[in-house]
């Protein structure tokens, strides 16, 4: 009996040390982690509606703005979506409704991104090299003097 | 009388100690018992559907594809994925990179992530090519970036996306160092990890990533493998597609087509 006293305090401390790491698990460990995997399974709903939708696309955009979308489908810029020069749209209709102007910008600036000649872009793609396209220094709204953004023409 | 007492001594020395392995076999058991009891029911189906609107993520397995060919360098990806995901000013999650190659050197750039486009650019050899790539998590199947989080905060999820948990995150970075196209960072405000997440809160909606949605030439498309008659797909089953960094063997889920050996 005497020697069993030994046993039975490894016993007490085993089962002391068992309590406290389950205990902290219990408290640490998030609900739902481990339901699908080694993470927390609530955050996969959470990633759904981690922000609000911004940009709505084309036809998102054609409900309201019907002639715009028209003309803009039937041109050279059918595939460039509205939002690439207007920003997206749900900077320019806020959740709760309220419409703000979008930024309309009429400079070069907004053209050259895409047009301006630069050695990596496809061969194919209609480029301006600025410098023999227009006389003089290229700036402010120099392009929309000539070309239609909504309906281009070379 | 000596005998015995030294006897008893080596029994009793054994005993205790086939006595703690004992008890420490048991604590392992019981504490890996518990967390395979919790991570166990991930293979069951009775865990609910994540979200718990109709979307339903193992119908889908998405994929990324990028033809090189197509791409115009107008950066409207990145600033679509800026606006999309409020990705904080000098990090970006999506982004273009400009390869003018020669016989004898190259030359790869990407100011500003390419959001404002690319200037013409002067190198100091003969360029023979020259080409833009959209850059992008890769959203690996075998990805490094999870496997290396010590607490569970970065996971793939069942429809093959990425996803970082920031309430999770610890903002230790190895992540960060693990992957191999440089597609995480370490977010300045919330000092958590960041990345692409193939605009989770679009694509469960039915919607495309806005990279995808913007690109006017269509140079970067999203689809689903698991979906019949799916353009992505039928690319991704009959032709030749290519993936970077592929000796890494990280399996990513973002396909390129018309790939130049100097891309990595």
């Amino acid at each position: 009996m005497e020697h069993g006293k030994h046993v039975f305090r490894i016993v007490i401390l085993v089962v002391v040390i068992l309590t406290v790491v389950l205990l902290a698990r219990g408290f640490l460990v998030p609900k739902t982690y481990g339901l699908y995997g080694r993470y927390r399974g609530a955050n996969v709903g959470e990633q759904m509606n981690i922000r609000p939708v911004m940009h709505g696309g084309a036809a998102a955009c054609a409900d309201c703005h019907g002639d715009q979308a028209a003309k803009r489908t039937a041109g050279a810029h059918k595939n460039v979506s509205c939002e690439i020069c207007h920003g997206p749209l749900g900077a320019h209709v806020k959740a709760d409704g309220t419409v703000v102007k979008p930024p309309i910008d009429r400079s070069f600036t907004l053209c050259a991104r895409c047009h301006r000649k630069v050695a990596a872009r496809p061969a194919k793609f209609p480029q301006v090299d600025l410098d023999q396209h227009v006389n003089g220094p290229v700036e402010g709204k120099v392009c929309l003097q000539c070309h239609d953004p909504h309906s281009p023409k070379p | 009388m000596s005998d015995c007492h030294d006897g008893c001594n080596g029994s009793r020395r054994e005993f205790l100690s086939g006595t703690l392995k004992l008890a420490g076999g048991a604590v392992v058991t019981v504490i890996g018992g518990a967390a395979l009891a919790s991570s166990g029911s991930a293979a069951g189906t009775g865990a609910p559907l994540p979200g718990g609107g109709d979307y339903d993520w193992n119908e889908h397995l998405w994929a990324y594809l990028v033809d090189t060919t197509k791409c115009i360098g107008c950066g409207s990806c990145a600033r679509a994925c800026k606006a999309e995901n409020d990705v904080p000013e000098g990090f970006f999650r999506t982004w273009i990179e400009r390869y003018v190659v020669g016989m004898d050197d190259s030359h790869v750039d990407s100011p500003n992530g390419g959001m404002d486009g690319f200037p013409p650019v002067q190198v100091g050899f003969v360029a023979t090519k020259a080409f833009f790539v959209p850059k992008i998590c890769n959203h690996c199947r075998a990805t490094p970036c999870t496997q290396v989080c010590p607490v569970g905060a970065s996971y793939r999820t069942k429809d093959g996306a990425v996803l970082v948990d920031i309430d999770s995150c610890i903002g230790c970075g190895y992540c960060v160092q693990a992957c191999p196209y440089g597609s995480r960072f370490i977010h300045p405000a919330t000092h958590t990890a960041s990345k692409c997440t193939w605009c989770y809160h679009r694509i469960t909606k039915g919607l495309k990533p806005a990279c995808v949605t913007v690109c006017p030439t269509q140079a970067r498309q999203f689809g689903d493998l698991k979906k019949d008659g799916d353009p992505v797909r039928a690319v991704v089953e009959h032709d030749r597609i290519q993936i970077l960094q592929g000796h890494l063997l990280t399996e990513p889920q973002c396909y390129y087509t018309h790939l130049d050996k100097e891309v990595r």
